[in-house]
């Protein structure tokens, strides 16, 4: 270890704390960083994923299914698409980097710091946020080309992405402050996250579906993520514009009222 | 020393903390370090030392108890961006590379992008770093990464400096090294509290030291004065007698 350099005072104790910089933006940088720095796994992957749906069922089986209710089949399937992959790569982000975060003790580092909860908390879901906003981008941005789709109510698919994107956020912090072991956050995906995509009209009306699945799927959040989305691009939905956005902004206000209690309370980052 | 008008560097009243399980750690401890202090904490696995500096240092919640931290509330801001922490356990961002560790953690104590780059690169300077700046810690050897965790800790300039068994697992060398630069942080002012195993460190880098067990405070004195007290060679016979009184 070198000699040459002075050590540095410490600073004086009754300086009050002030920011050049807010850590809030810091940690948010770092979050972003630590996806980035994987993108080919992080955002390019769950894009690939997706399209892959788009070419099997909009293209390549596209002589066998015929539209839904007078909508092509390719362009009907995209907005579910989108909105599957927004929900999944916000859920992951969220689980993953808390988790390891926890697991790996590192967290230690933002504990110990004058890092406030909302700080922490906003972070971390702005982080899932920007990779979700990145993901369901680039699949549209590729996609609606090729299907020939066009935006049909952009207000109301800019308020759907923003509430999505917050709730997907959310929902991926919250995963990631209950997860114990990586099991829970894998099975959670793949048991929870997964199938009520699947189950919430991402491949057809639920509309068209007998009693009494139609209403056990109104009790499908994914539902309500999928016909916002839907709504926004292609101009209908099988609910109202209102109800579509009613419920995916009251999905968000719950997720980040739960967040903030546990991110407040501490106890799931803090023994 | 410090002057008598600093609050004590660490105050704590009353500090109790039981674990989901009803494991109770630390039960009722007073502890005060005053400012300048070069203070010792040592004791055995189990007795508290983890949980003393976890609840200074805002990792965990105190079951009841107030601590203070040069008479700011632990959990302020103002406290926390006092004290710098370099815990026993690498808790390294894998992620990051070296760098962006230091830069990152100056970011979250709110230090601005020039001030946080030019610190990072004196401290890599200084613990020899600079050659793995790029490298993720994963890629470092294990001194290193206590090289790094000591760096990391020091970014923001704290006052109270904790740390816990610093030295596990380097080599006599490094460990000379890190002895020599924590006396000097101290000579310039910086409160150090030091767990170790080594009895030998804590007597040779030490003003004044705390046997803990099973949570509360059993001896504190200067090493002369806990000789004197137990009539000991040195303070590894002052630790067996203490840790084996009924």
């Amino acid at each position: 270890m070198s000699t040459r350099f002075a050590v540095a005072e410490p600073r004086p104790y009754d300086q009050p704390y002030r920011a050049t910089r807010p850590a809030f933006t810091w940690l948010l940088e770092r979050e972003v960083v630590r996806f980035l720095k994987i993108w080919q796994f992080t955002v390019a992957g769950p894009i690939l994923s997706e399209l892959l749906f788009v070419l099997v069922f909009g293209f390549a089986l596209s002589g066998h299914i015929s539209g839904v209710e007078g909508v092509p089949y390719d362009q009907f399937i995209l907005p579910g698409l989108a909105a599957q992959a927004v929900v999944t790569v916000g859920y992951i982000n969220g689980t993953t980097s808390l988790f390891d975060a926890r697991r790996d003790r590192y967290i230690h580092d933002v504990l110990a710091s004058p890092v406030r909860w909302w700080e922490l908390n906003l972070a971390l879901v702005a982080g899932g946020a920007i990779r979700g906003l990145l993901v369901g981008s680039g699949i549209l941005l590729i996609a609606m080309p090729a299907t020939h789709l066009q935006v049909h109510q952009p207000l109301v698919l800019a308020v759907a992405a923003l509430a999505i994107l917050l709730a997907a956020g959310q929902l991926g912090v919250l995963a990631g402050s209950y997860a114990r072991t990586l099991d829970h956050v894998y099975s959670i995906e793949t048991l929870v996250v997964l199938p009520l995509g699947f189950l919430g009209g991402i491949f057809y009306s639920v509309g068209e579906l007998p009693e009494p699945w139609r209403a056990i799927s109104h009790l499908n959040p994914v539902f309500y993520v999928v016909q916002a989305l839907r709504i926004g691009l292609l101009g209908r939905g099988d609910i109202s514009t209102t109800a579509a956005l009613v419920a995916v902004g009251g999905l968000a206000a719950v997720l980040t009222l739960w967040s903030a209690l546990v991110f407040r309370s501490g106890r799931l980052l803090k023994p | 020393m410090g002057s008598h008008a600093i609050p004590p560097a660490l105050s704590i009243r009353g500090l109790t903390k039981t674990y989901r399980g009803g494991f109770t750690a630390v039960a009722d401890l007073d502890l005060e370090i005053p400012d300048g202090a070069f203070f010792g904490l040592l004791g055995p696995n189990g007795a508290g030392k983890t949980t003393l500096i976890g609840a200074a240092c805002n990792l965990l919640r105190p079951t009841a108890g107030q601590i203070r931290i040069f008479g700011h509330d632990h959990d302020s801001r103002q406290a926390r961006q006092l004290v710098g922490l370099a815990e026993q356990d690498i808790n390294l961002d894998r992620f990051l590379n070296i760098d962006q560790i230091l830069v990152y953690h100056a970011g979250y104590h709110g230090i601005g992008r020039r001030e946080a780059w030019r610190r990072a690169r004196e401290l890599m300077d200084l613990f020899q770093l600079s050659a793995k700046a790029k490298s993720p810690a994963g890629a470092l050897s294990g001194g290193m990464q206590r090289r790094l965790l000591l760096a990391r800790a020091l970014m923001h300039r704290p006052r109270l400096l904790i740390l816990d068994e610093p030295t596990a697992g380097v080599d006599v060398e490094l460990r000379q090294e890190l002895w020599d630069y924590t006396r000097r942080l101290h000579e310039v002012g910086t409160t150090i509290l030091l767990t170790t195993h080594y009895l030998e460190e804590a007597e040779a880098l030490c003003d004044e030291i705390a046997l803990l067990r099973g949570g509360r405070i059993v001896a504190r004195d200067t090493a002369a004065g806990l000789r004197r007290d137990y009539g000991a060679r040195d303070i590894a016979e002052v630790y067996k007698r203490a840790m084996s009184e009924p």
